[in-house]
């Protein structure tokens, strides 16, 4: 059976469905860099999608500061390779700012299709992302825990 | 930087109509080294002949043949050809109007040095 794909916006799934079809990826989440996750595939349990958020937000957010360090720009993507799995995280420029996508994968397929898949995936979501005018603004620090419990209930079903 | 495979890129690269050919990894889809001319998606060829070349081998495997030793897959301006040995495999891009006898040839003689 096939694992479900929910997004909190729509103008996300079907670019993203086609890149997990395509990529044959088993888990997805797609989130902003505040940690507000916009999309998910493959979770079964919200609390596992709010730690993977924190965790995603937060190495990405590390990896870019060395990158500044390092060589003065920041670093986009990053790949760990596991046992038997591997993630691939990396920045997604959208018309809307930049989206983090975490995406873990086995020996299904490879890391060169997951890139591959990820560079179409990042020029369809520029296409139809709502213009900036029309976003949801970001989250306040007030505002946050009650936007990711409404996103998680979103996707989980629950609303 | 110059790879060992580098020599036997530029060999296969002087064929008449093969406009690329890549060494690359099977298990992660990337290019250790390509001889390609402009224009051709090196990224992109090299990650999807890669996946080619996984489920030749697994599907041959399943059906009692054995190993892959050389995938020709032929296409209405050109075809792709892929010989692999352990992880790597070695591919090659032409045009219609390549010898793909002599390639194949070459290819086979060059997949043996693959270490």
């Amino acid at each position: 059976m096939r694992a479900a794909t929910a997004a909190v916006e729509t103008w996300v799934e079907e670019p993203l469905a086609r890149f997990i079809d395509d990529a044959r990826v088993r888990l997805v989440l797609l989130l902003e860099s505040s940690g507000r996750v916009l999309a998910q595939h493959g979770f079964t349990r919200s609390v596992d999608v709010m730690s993977a958020c924190a965790l995603a937000a937060a190495i990405h957010a590390s990896a870019a500061e060395i990158g500044r360090q390092l060589d003065g720009e920041p670093f986009t993507s990053l790949h760990h390779h596991g046992q038997a799995r591997q993630i691939f995280l990396a920045e997604l420029p959208t018309a809307r700012g930049s989206h983090i996508l975490l995406t873990v994968f086995d020996d299904a397929t490879s890391i060169g299709l997951v890139r591959l898949y990820f560079t179409e995936l990042s020029k369809r979501l520029a296409a139809p992302a709502p213009a900036l005018a029309a976003a949801t603004p970001a989250p306040s620090f007030v505002d946050f825990e009650s936007d990711l419990n409404r996103n998680l209930a979103k996707l989980f079903g629950r609303i | 930087m110059r790879t060992p495979y580098a020599e036997l890129l530029t060999v296969l690269a002087r064929h008449r109509g093969v406009l690329g050919s890549f060494v690359v990894s099977e298990r992660d889809g990337i290019a250790v080294d390509s001889n390609v001319q402009i224009g051709v998606q090196a990224e992109a060829v090299a990650a999807l002949a890669a996946s080619l070349h996984r489920k030749a081998r697994l599907a041959c495997g399943a059906a009692g043949g054995g190993k892959v030793t050389f995938l020709r897959l032929d296409a209405e301006r050109g075809g792709i050809c892929a010989a692999g040995r352990d992880d790597l495999v070695l591919v090659t891009i032409s045009e219609s109007r390549a010898n793909i006898g002599l390639l194949r040839v070459e290819m086979m003689r060059a997949a043996k040095a693959l270490t």
